[in-house]
């Protein structure tokens, strides 16, 4: 007699391995479910904008308050020049990559913490991961939300390829916040236009490059890129956040044209 | 060291004004001093879930009671997964086309279900399920306050999970979770207690003709691209970037008593072993 409780997929996987890929394949029959089609994600950079202060940060949030009547915003923060003093420190005492995780994520939330308090007065919230389940009240109600850009691993974020720097910072937590809730941008605020053949800081022959596949982005193999390199990693495997921008903030109007949909920096897309 | 042009406020280390993704600076990280480990005394044991405890008292007690005679002179870290129930949940989450991060953050509490009973199990012990929230934390209070512990074994990636690629079952379940706790704290060993000796070279429980494979290396898993594993998929990944957990052993807890020469470092299973 059949278990007319279970679907097929149940049947199949009660009695599969999760690690059989045909098994796992069809765990993505159905199409997926967009949680906050409506919404955007935005990355406010921490080394990049929020470490420059009020001349950064001040025309930023007055720019995100003109488009609350428009556009929903899901605002993440980076941790920026206090994560690489801890982490510094932390390298130096032998810490593994979790706990220097952990400092790091101290940081982006100081940082969420004071975008918070400057944005209070609109009645925006901070949200801890545990109050994700409010999100969409928030949303609703108020337009905006603001979260640390951390992905909350802490002790259990994976030690990277290179180094000990955790590898899934505040560029990856937003990133997969987008695709989690199936937003309909991911847009990062950074300190340049977007992404260049190198540090456009250090190298003046830097060139801009405005629009670029993750593949063709790979094979390039940069020393040094405007996004964490997981970030191409999730958007080879993603179904919904399939294009980033990285804008920058410094110039006005380009929060809000992004917010539009139009290219004001470099879209990565993938493939 | 002032520069003029550059307008962010820097605050004075090594890594000042450096791109965090440059990968020279990130290898200038690699530094001589050792990451330091934690609990280097503590073992941790992932104890499964649709291999053991769903089967119920017949397979449970008498793990239980191995756990309970190490338990006397062994500190261990207990992880537990969420088994048929996870499964389950995940067969509707997926119906309803949920995505990946909501699957993950739905299945934590099976695995919490578990950990708790285990906890009740255990209890003659001294050893209770500690809730996720502080787990990690206090865990070398816990360990040296107690005999054991017992964690959910997920990872918190809940909402921040990985898009698997294939699929959409989240990818870090309770294996990881385990393994990359184990790393994390430095922990002495790494044993899972599955319902079957260990890796085959398929599964051992549709193919009676399935060869064991009593040792084995990331790299040499890759190559042999098998069907199934019996442990998730990300661990040898994860164990490829390890330093201080260079291998973990799988084996059979229908025959309980190997748990305690595993705890030993005696080869009783299939120990995974990083490329060296």
């Amino acid at each position: 007699m059949s278990n007319e409780l279970l679907t097929e997929l149940g049947a199949s996987l009660i009695s599969g391995n999760l690690t059989d890929k045909s098994l796992l394949k069809q765990t993505a029959e159905q199409p997926v479910f967009k949680v906050l089609p409506n919404a955007n994600v935005i990355k406010i950079g921490g080394q990049s904008i929020i470490d420059r202060g009020r001349a950064a940060v001040l025309p930023i949030l007055d720019e995100i308050v003109e488009n609350l009547p428009h556009h929903k915003m899901i605002i993440g923060t980076g941790a920026g020049t206090r994560a690489r003093h801890a982490y510094s420190v932390g390298v130096d005492l032998g810490m593994p990559t979790g706990v220097l995780s952990v400092l790091g994520t101290f940081v982006s939330m100081q940082n969420a913490r004071m975008i918070h308090f400057m944005m209070a007065k609109h009645g925006i919230p901070f949200i801890e991961p545990i109050q994700f389940p409010q999100l969409p009240l928030y949303l609703a109600e108020r337009q905006a939300v603001i979260f640390f850009g951390m992905p909350p691993y802490v002790f259990w974020q994976r030690n990277p390829e290179i180094g000990r720097l955790p590898a899934h910072r505040t560029d990856s937590g937003s990133y997969l916040i987008s695709e989690m809730f199936g937003t309909r941008s991911m847009i990062y605020i950074k300190d340049e236009d977007g992404l260049y053949t190198a540090d456009p800081k250090k190298d003046k022959n830097a060139t801009f490059i405005s629009k670029i596949t993750v593949n063709e982005l790979k094979s390039l193999d940069l020393p040094d890129s405007v996004v964490e390199p997981p970030v191409l990693e999730f958007m080879k495997n993603a179904e919904v956040r399939r294009e980033i921008q990285i804008i920058n903030g410094l110039v006005p109007g380009n929060i809000t044209k992004a917010l539009n949909g139009e290219q004001v920096g470099t879209i990565i897309r993938a493939d | 060291m002032t520069n003029q042009t550059d307008k962010r406020h820097h605050l004075n280390s090594v890594l000042m004004r450096e791109s965090l993704i440059d990968k020279k600076v990130m290898a200038s990280t690699e530094v001589e001093t050792p990451v330091i480990r934690m609990l280097p005394e503590s073992h941790v044991i992932k104890i499964g879930s649709s291999s053991i405890i769903d089967k119920g008292k017949d397979l449970t007690y008498p793990v239980v009671e191995v756990l309970g005679e190490l338990l006397e002179k062994e500190k261990l870290i207990l992880g537990v997964g969420g088994g048929l129930r996870s499964k389950h949940v995940f067969s509707i989450g997926c119906d309803l086309g949920l995505p990946t991060g909501a699957l993950a953050q739905i299945s934590v509490t099976d695995a919490l279900g578990n950990a708790h009973m285990l906890g009740a199990l255990l209890s003659p012990y001294g050893v209770v399920a500690i809730p996720p929230e502080i787990f990690g934390h206090l865990l070398p209070l816990f360990i040296r306050s107690a005999p054991g512990v017992i964690f959910n074994g997920v990872p918190p990636y809940s909402l921040w999970e990985h898009p698997p690629g294939i699929g959409r079952i989240p990818p870090h379940r309770t294996d990881a979770g385990c393994l990359i706790l184990a790393e994390c704290f430095g922990c002495k060993t790494v044993t899972l207690v599955k319902d079957v000796d260990g890796l085959y070279d398929s599964d051992p429980k549709i193919n009676s003709n399935a060869e064991f494979i009593p040792e084995i290396t990331v790299s040499e898993i890759k190559e042999r691209k098998f069907e199934t594993l019996p442990f998730d998929e990300v661990l040898p990944d994860i164990l490829k970037t390890s330093r201080l957990v260079q291998s973990f052993q799988i084996i059979n807890g229908t025959k309980p008593e190997l748990i305690k020469a595993a705890i030993k470092g005696e080869h009783v299973g299939t120990i995974v072993r990083a490329d060296n």
